[in-house]
């Protein structure tokens, strides 16, 4: 579980972190997603009690951040972290990578070798055991690095972009890991700037740019505030049809595409069955009308681009 | 068991050692220089001294007579014991020289190999990270310095054997202040390379920092402990009680300088 009570990061006069809070459960699996420079990496060090945050704190795994240095210590042990870069030991083979990594968090004999062979074979690495990391190709490094991350079972997983340079096989083999993580409990915070995957994978997306833009389920974050974008396609509409539609209900944005109308509305419910009616009682046959659904992306750079606004 | 990470840290430290081409060369290179330049010296040095007409060789004989200890000796015999002596403190520089550089890489490669933050992201701790970076240094820079040593009272014990007919060997301060002052030395330096590396940006940076102070800083201390180490037992028990302050201060320094969160926003 991972609960973030008002998290900030200055450094110096520049804020790279601001007022964050949001609430992770067991088993959700959560998309950061952001500009370059919007703080992701800072919240994700603040996370794992690398980075001290400069108000507001943290609970992660059951560990107040900020904590002791012990305490810090615990929370590491109990996550795990997939940096942007796979940062592996190119001169240790894929074996002794994990082996060392083990060590370090305190496990060793058969439970150790089991993880890891466990790990290797899910993901296809185990006849290349004894190669030093730095013969593999990016993809292999990308795999590894994502073995050293999860095979102490961490509570938390942090991911930072899990699939970059995966071709498209490993990347759906990455994916059906990560669902496996999700399912069997863990909490994970993935970025990425693959929209399409974070939609895919994610529970709930949180849109960050210093602050939290906003956050939620994917189908909850295209109505924030906006309005939704709704289309109605009549037969044969006549010029007027946007003054009948326009008056029937507060709308905004209104463009006409051939016979399709399309427009954003603040409260579906009340305001599709008026314009309906308005259209009927115009003389006008409705073919449909229903709300278009917003891809992640354009929900995000809606979100992105109206911050920067 | 809490030292587990270290020492499997430590290994890895050493494997990486290994290939490190800034690093290695010094520790086929400094040995070598030890062993060889008394010998030449010794094997090339004329035998009757008094007519030596070269001034810097006069010098040295001037000097030698000047010196207590060596004075007690028969004038042909000042000169090979004087070299047999103070040679002695070179391998006292040696660790200070192979364990500065090294550990100003230690940090700054793994920063330049974004190894680091995979690292300081588990549960290894502070001081377990600088002891084992420490250990990393010091256990290679040491072992080569005694056995270059070894190489050294060998060498030097079969030349003068054969050229004076006289076995010189250093003394006792010599071989105490190898066993006890040269760990110590090379670690109080190898603590000051990593302070370097804590705070340098790339391997260049750190490289360029320790090469143009902590390695003089480390040699001008140690040549000042040195030169009495190797001629008094006495002396070479305050050197080492110098020295060993000198390392614990830098140790608690370098430990207070060791900041996860500002060597990760160093690292971008």
């Amino acid at each position: 579980m991972i609960e973030a009570d008002g998290l900030t990061r200055r450094f110096g006069e520049r804020v790279a972190v601001d007022d964050v809070s949001f609430r992770l459960e067991p088993g959700q699996l959560c998309a950061l997603l952001g500009p370059n420079g919007a703080g992701k990496t800072t919240i994700i060090r603040m996370l794992l009690g690398l980075v001290g945050p400069s108000a507001g704190g943290a609970t992660v795994a059951g560990i107040r951040i900020p904590g002791t240095p012990a305490g810090m210590a615990s929370l590491r042990a109990r996550v795990g972290l997939l940096t942007e870069t796979p940062g592996l030991y190119d001169r240790l083979s894929a074996l002794e990578n994990l082996t060392l990594f083990g060590r370090l968090y305190r496990l060793s004999g058969s439970d150790l070798s089991g993880r890891i062979e466990r790990e290797l074979r899910r993901l296809d690495l185990w006849d290349r055991r004894d190669d030093p990391a730095g013969t593999f190709s990016k993809g292999m490094k990308q795999r590894l690095a994502i073995a050293r991350a999860i095979f102490h079972d961490p509570d938390v997983v942090f991911l930072d972009e899990p699939t970059a340079g995966l071709d498209p096989e490993a990347s759906r083999d990455v994916r059906q890991l990560i669902g496996t993580l999700k399912r069997a409990g863990r909490t994970i915070i993935v970025c990425s700037h693959n929209l399409a995957e974070a939609a895919a994978l994610a529970d709930v997306v949180a849109v960050m740019k210093q602050r939290l833009i906003a956050f939620g389920p994917v189908e909850t974050l295209g109505g924030s505030g906006q309005g939704v974008r709704c289309r109605l396609v009549a037969v044969d509409p006549p010029e007027r049809l946007g003054g009948v539609i326009a008056a029937a209900a507060p709308i905004g944005g209104l463009a006409r595409v051939g016979n399709s109308f399309e427009f954003t509305v603040r409260d579906p419910v009340r305001a599709l069955p008026a314009i309906v009616a308005a259209v009927v009682a115009a003389g006008v046959g409705v073919v449909e009308v229903r709300p278009l659904e917003r891809s992640l992306e354009e929900i995000y750079l809606s979100l992105v681009g109206a911050d920067h606004a | 068991m809490p030292n587990v990470g270290l020492r499997v840290f430590v290994t890895k430290e050493l494997r990486d050692l290994k290939s490190s081409p800034q690093v290695w060369p010094g520790y086929l290179i400094l040995p070598l220089l030890g062993v060889v330049l008394p010998v030449v010296f010794l094997a090339l040095a004329p035998l009757d001294l008094a007519r030596a007409a070269d001034p810097d060789l006069v010098s040295l004989m001037r000097f030698a007579a000047r010196d207590p200890w060596l004075a007690r000796y028969p004038e042909a015999e000042r000169l090979p014991r004087l070299v047999v002596r103070d040679f002695g403190a070179f391998f006292l520089l040696m660790p200070v020289m192979l364990s500065a550089l090294a550990a100003a890489l230690a940090i700054a490669a793994e920063k330049q190999q974004r190894t680091l933050e995979p690292i300081l992201a588990t549960p290894l701790s502070d001081q377990e990270f600088v002891l084992a970076k420490l250990a990393a240094v010091l256990v290679p820079a040491i072992a080569v310095t005694w056995i270059a040593a070894g190489g050294f009272v060998v060498a030097v014990a079969v030349v003068t054997a054969i050229r004076y007919r006289i076995t010189m060997v250093p003394g006792a301060a010599f071989w105490v202040s190898l066993v006890a002052l040269a760990p110590v030395g090379g670690a109080a330096a190898a603590l000051l390379g990593m302070r370097v590396s804590i705070k340098a940006r790339d391997v260049q940076g750190a490289v360029q920092t320790a090469s143009l102070w902590v390695i003089p800083a480390g040699i001008a201390l140690v040549a000042t402990l040195g030169r009495v180490a190797v001629r008094h037992l006495l002396g070479s028990a305050i050197a080492v009680l110098v020295a060993l302050l000198v390392a614990a201060w830098l140790y608690r320094g370098t430990l207070r300088r060791f900041q996860r969160e500002e060597i990760l926003t160093r690292l971008g």
